[in-house]
This record gives structure tokens, C-alpha cells and sequence, in this order.
């Protein structure tokens, strides 16, 4: 039953080109499609787009020009997964109901992770950044109800509850604050390794995403709601790329991620209920099953290492988007005062946090208050989705009085 | 009135009122799919008098508007009607068809994907510049325009209205479409 990517033999490279016809994939339904199988496609997407830029980086520091040309056949059929994957999704959506799906990933994918992750301290890492996406995704409704009309339910589908994670507007942490220690590559477990590289993939894209998405808008609370989150994904980014072992080699990192994409296509293929969707899941595994071999080969002759030394013998347990909401509300419960010092963590507020908070907010509510001020000043009340009771947190309910 | 539920923020002008309008069309198409045979015609009827009052009032009221305001209005404004004229084509086979029939859900399903991609066309290449261009006092006047066509026939019908629901349609769809744009001028005459 188990899988070993290096034992399965893939599609050869030369036989995976598509044509025009075959990239052209029928989108998502924007109102029927399972919330899960969106999560996937977001998922992948920056998955490949990681794969793409990594290997572009590669290439700028690569003397081989042998090594460069293989890097290159590689990455346009990366290329082309990327695109088949993104334009899975819908273009009758609009890119705020994206975003709420965004968020959506960030809170379910993350949550799994820390769920299943070994170290204790990289889990750490994750269950601290859950609860700021966790709030993200709760501003973002309030956002898309006031200007769309419309509930984020629609769209997460009660998989996935809304209200307060740890407020945005202490999301803003001196920078220097934002780097962990990284992982020892010669001590981690190899799922650990590929945690690290999944979530710092997902959160690069949506930091990508919200970069080119938010000045598409013309509504000011929009705008600088997008700005004030997109910054913090920049912390994000910087958060969990520093989990990653800086020591790994350049040939050792392009097998780490050609096998990240081996698990999880596999783990989708194996959870996905669309079958459209599903054989593009089987497809691209078994394109990446021949990236795999050809980058342990580069790896073998480059690094005069094996493969097998830094990878798991068989693929860990399927990657699973699923509810986390006992979860993500017993986190509510014990951590949302934590703010990071140095690459620890702490509940007091710092001096250094403290005067970023001063300089980034001016004195003034950052758009992330003012979201849900606008929203109850216009309906009379947030939005929120609790599925499972009040807010863990006392101070974080909706009390009637801000209702009236 | 369309909708002005506590759950709903009172409309501020007249693209609030269509987004909003766009909202609740998609949750129809949703409960039409999602009735049981028995009971998809009466809300498919509820669906078509949505549709019949949003797409008059923006033929009458909101797209002469686009036209005159948008630079490009005219193609922008010819693109949206061809879309709606396709729409209203379906719509009226619809009308005519067994709603318990499984041709109908998929001709439904075909509309659904029609007029959403429709109505988020008109939310970026449309609403987006009348909010740049058009005055707020403007905006907010052309809301009595729409909510004339709803007068016309109530998408809500009174409580204890239910059993003349079928009435309301008063013949086929295409005759509603008429009758609101009858309501809207008159409006709009009366207006000025």
C-alpha cells in the first residue's frame, strides 16, 4: 500500500508537453464546487509557482549550462501545471471571494500541519501564524458583505468558522522579531522538512496574491485592507522561510521540492471527490515523479550524495484538508496573547513591539478596525460564522451592546 | 420591496441596490436547484420576477446612464444587452418547459453560469466607473426607478399570497419583462 515516489516510474519528460487544447481546463462552479477542492487548486497553484520561482533562482546561480537547460525543460512543464491547476478557478468569482478562500487554505492547510507535525518547536510555529490567518479571514468577510452582499459562508461552507483569531492590528511585530531558527537538515524528520516548504509555499502566493490583488479595488477600506494584510503575509513569509535549513544544498532543495509535489498530489488524488479534478491531480503526479527522478539524479552526481539519505522511505499520511475547529478554538483558548521575541515566543507586550506598534498605527485604528466599525455602523452588527458556540475568548465575543 | 430584511444594510444608491440584487439572484438560482421537483416551479417563478425587475431596471435606468457617463459606454452597454437578450431567451424556454424535468435543471444550470458571468461583467466594466462618474445625488435618486419595476409585481409575495403565486406571473415571462418597463417609464416620466 505504501508509496515511494522513487520506486514509481513517472511519464517521460519529452511526453509531457500539452497543447492549447489540453491546457484549456473547464473551471470550478463558483457556487457548487466542494470548498475542499478549492483549497486544493489554491494549494497546488502556489506549490508550482514555489517550484517555478525556486527553480528560476536556481538557474541565476547555476555556472552548468548543461544543469541550466534541464532546469529550464523542467520548469515549463512546471509552468504549464501552474496554469492548468490556477485556471481551475473560476473567473465568475470575484478575486475577493478568492481571497476568503485564500484564507480558507491558510487556516485548514496550516492547522492540519501543526496538527501532524513532529518538533515542537516548528509546530509551534505553526498554531502561532493559524490564528492571525484565522483573523484574516474574518476581516475579509466582514469586507465582502459590505461591499458584495454577500455572507462568507457562501463560500466556506460552514467547514471553516469566522470571528476573531488574534487581532490584525497586532500582527505588526519589528521585523528582526519575524525570524525563527531554522530546522537541522541532518537531525529534522523529512515530514518536517516538507511542512516547512508547503506552508512557506502557500503563504508566499497569498502574499503574491494580495500584492497585485488589492489596488484592483476601489472601495478605500478595501485597498487598505489589502495593504494592511498584505504586509503581514510578508511576515509571514519571513517566518516560516526561516524554518528552513539555509545549510541544505541547492540540489539537496530541488529534490525536497520535487518530492513535496510528489506527496502532495498524491495526498490530493487520494482525497479529491471531483473526478475532472482528480485526473489532473493523477496527471501532474505522475509528471512529477519523472521531476523527482531527474532532480535526485542532479543531486547524485552533483552533490555525490543519495537521496534516500535525506528522504522519508515512503510517502508520510495523506495531506488532508478537513475541518479544525476544536482545534483552532482550543488555540483561541491558550494562545492568543503570544507575540514573537527574537525567534521565541512571549505573552507580554515588548518595548520593541510595542514601538512598531506606536510608528506602523500612528495613533490612529489600522483599516482591520475599521472594517468591522464600517460594517456594524452599516448593519448593525459583524459578520460572523460561529458553528460551535460563543468565542472561546470572553473578550473576543460580540456582546449585544456593540450590536445596537 | 426587494428585500430589506434586519439582516440587510438599507441600500445607499443605485449600484448597492443592483450588487445586492445580484447577491440575492444567485441564492435563488441555489434554492431553485436545490428544491425538490414539487416545489422548483414556484420558485423559479420567484426567480424569473427577480429577474424580470433587475434587468429592466437596468435596461431603462442604469445602462442609458453607462452609456452617457462611461467613455466606451456604448460597446460596454451593447455587450451587457447582448448578454441579457441571450438570458431572457433561455429564460422564456424555461418557462415553458416541465420543471420537473431533467432538461430544465440543466438549461437552469446554463443560465445560472450565463448570468453570473453577466452580472460580474457588469460589476467590474460597469458599476465600477458609474460610481467614478456619476454624481452620489444621481446614484441615489435612480434607486425610486428600480423600485418601481418591484411594484410591479413583489418578489416577496404578502403572507398568505402564497397560493396566488402563480398569478403573479400573469402569463408568460416575457409579458413580466414588458409590464416592468412599462412601470419604469411611467416612473421616470412622473420623476421629472
Amino acid at each position: 500500500m505504501a508509496f515511494n515516489p522513487l520506486q514509481e516510474r513517472g511519464i517521460p519528460l519529452d511526453q509531457q508537453l500539452r497543447n492549447w487544447r489540453e491546457l484549456n481546463v473547464t473551471p470550478l462552479d463558483p457556487d457548487h464546487a466542494d470548498p475542499y477542492t478549492r483549497c486544493r487548486v489554491i494549494t497546488m497553484n502556489g506549490i508550482e509557482v514555489e517550484a517555478i520561482l525556486f527553480s528560476h533562482q536556481f538557474s541565476r546561480n547555476c555556472l552548468d549550462a548543461d544543469v541550466k537547460r534541464q532546469l529550464a525543460e523542467v520548469r515549463y512543464i512546471e509552468h504549464q501545471q501552474q496554469k492548468a491547476v490556477n485556471w481551475l478557478l473560476p473567473g465568475a468569482a470575484s478575486p475577493l471571494e478568492t481571497t476568503i478562500a485564500y484564507e480558507q487554505v491558510a487556516v485548514d492547510l496550516t492547522a492540519w500541519v501543526a496538527r501532524m507535525e513532529p518538533d515542537p518547536y516548528l509546530k509551534q510555529a505553526y498554531q502561532f501564524g493559524v490564528l492571525e490567518d484565522f483573523d484574516h479571514l474574518y476581516r475579509y468577510a466582514n469586507l465582502y458583505e459590505m461591499v458584495q452582499h454577500r455572507k462568507a459562508e457562501k463560500i466556506v461552507d460552514a467547514l471553516t468558522e469566522v470571528m476573531p483569531g488574534r487581532p490584525t492590528k497586532f500582527h505588526h511585530r519589528n521585523a528582526a522579531d519575524n525570524v525563527r531558527d531554522p530546522y537541522d537538515r541532518d537531525e529534522a524528520s523529512p515530514l518536517s522538512k516538507l511542512h516547512a516548504l508547503t506552508i512557506m509555499s502557500a503563504e508566499q502566493q497569498t502574499m503574491n496574491f494580495y500584492m497585485n490583488v488589492g489596488p484592483q479595488y476601489m472601495e478605500p477600506i478595501a485597498r487598505q485592507l489589502y495593504q494592511e494584510i498584505g504586509l503581514v503575509e510578508e511576515e509571514h513569509v519571513t517566518h516560516y522561510e526561516s524554518l528552513v535549513d539555509p545549510g541544505e544544498t541547492w540540489w539537496e532543495r530541488l529534490v525536497n521540492h520535487e518530492y513535496n509535489e510528489c506527496y502532495l498530489y498524491h495526498s490530493f488524488m487520494e482525497t479529491e471527490p471531483d473526478p475532472k479534478v482528480r485526473a489532473i491531480w493523477e496527471l501532474h503526479l505522475n509528471m512529477e515523479l519523472e521531476h523527482l527522478r531527474i532532480a535526485c539524479d542532479l543531486m547524485r552526481r552533483n552533490d555525490g550524495r543519495e537521496p534516500e539519505e535525506i528522504l522519508a522511505p515512503e510517502l508520510p499520511n495523506v495531506l488532508t484538508f478537513e475541518p479544525n475547529k476544536a482545534y483552532i478554538r482550543e488555540l483561541l483558548d491558550t494562545q492568543i496573547d503570544l507575540t514573537t521575541l527574537g525567534a521565541g515566543y512571549v505573552r507580554e507586550a515588548h518595548e520593541r513591539f510595542e514601538r512598531m506598534q506606536e510608528q506602523i498605527h500612528g495613533g490612529e485604528k489600522p483599516p482591520s478596525e475599521r472594517i468591522i466599525d464600517e460594517h456594524r455602523e452599516r448593519f448593525g452588527r459583524e459578520y460572523r460564522m460561529e458553528t460551535e458556540g460563543p468565542h472561546p475568548v470572553e473578550s473576543l465575543r460580540e456582546h449585544e451592546a456593540s450590536r445596537a | 420591496m426587494v428585500r430589506q430584511t434586519h439582516d440587510e444594510a438599507p441600500s445607499q444608491d443605485v449600484v448597492d441596490l443592483l450588487v445586492e440584487q445580484h447577491a440575492m439572484i444567485r441564492e435563488l438560482f441555489a434554492r431553485v436547484t436545490g428544491a425538490d421537483a414539487r416545489n422548483r416551479r414556484a420558485t423559479f417563478e420567484e426567480l424569473a420576477r427577480l429577474l424580470a425587475i433587475h434587468e429592466t431596471a437596468e435596461e431603462e435606468v442604469v445602462h442609458p446612464l453607462a452609456r452617457r457617463l462611461l467613455p466606451g459606454g456604448d460597446g460596454v452597454v451593447r455587450d451587457r444587452l447582448d448578454e441579457e437578450e441571450k438570458a431572457k431567451e433561455m429564460l422564456a424556454r424555461l418557462d415553458e418547459m416541465d420543471a420537473e424535468s431533467p432538461e430544465f435543471l440543466s438549461l437552469l444550470d446554463e443560465l445560472r453560469m450565463a448570468v453570473l458571468t453577466h452580472a460580474q461583467y457588469e460589476e467590474r466594466y460597469e458599476f465600477l466607473y458609474l460610481r467614478q462618474q456619476g454624481s452620489p445625488d444621481q446614484l441615489a435618486r435612480l434607486v425610486g426607478a428600480v423600485r418601481a419595476a418591484e411594484a410591479v409585481a413583489p418578489t416577496r409575495p404578502h403572507p398568505g399570497m402564497e397560493s396566488a403565486t402563480g398569478n403573479l406571473l400573469a402569463g408568460p415571462v416575457l409579458a413580466l419583462f414588458d409590464r416592468m418597463k412599462d412601470a419604469v417609464r411611467k416612473a421616470r416620466t412622473n420623476e421629472t
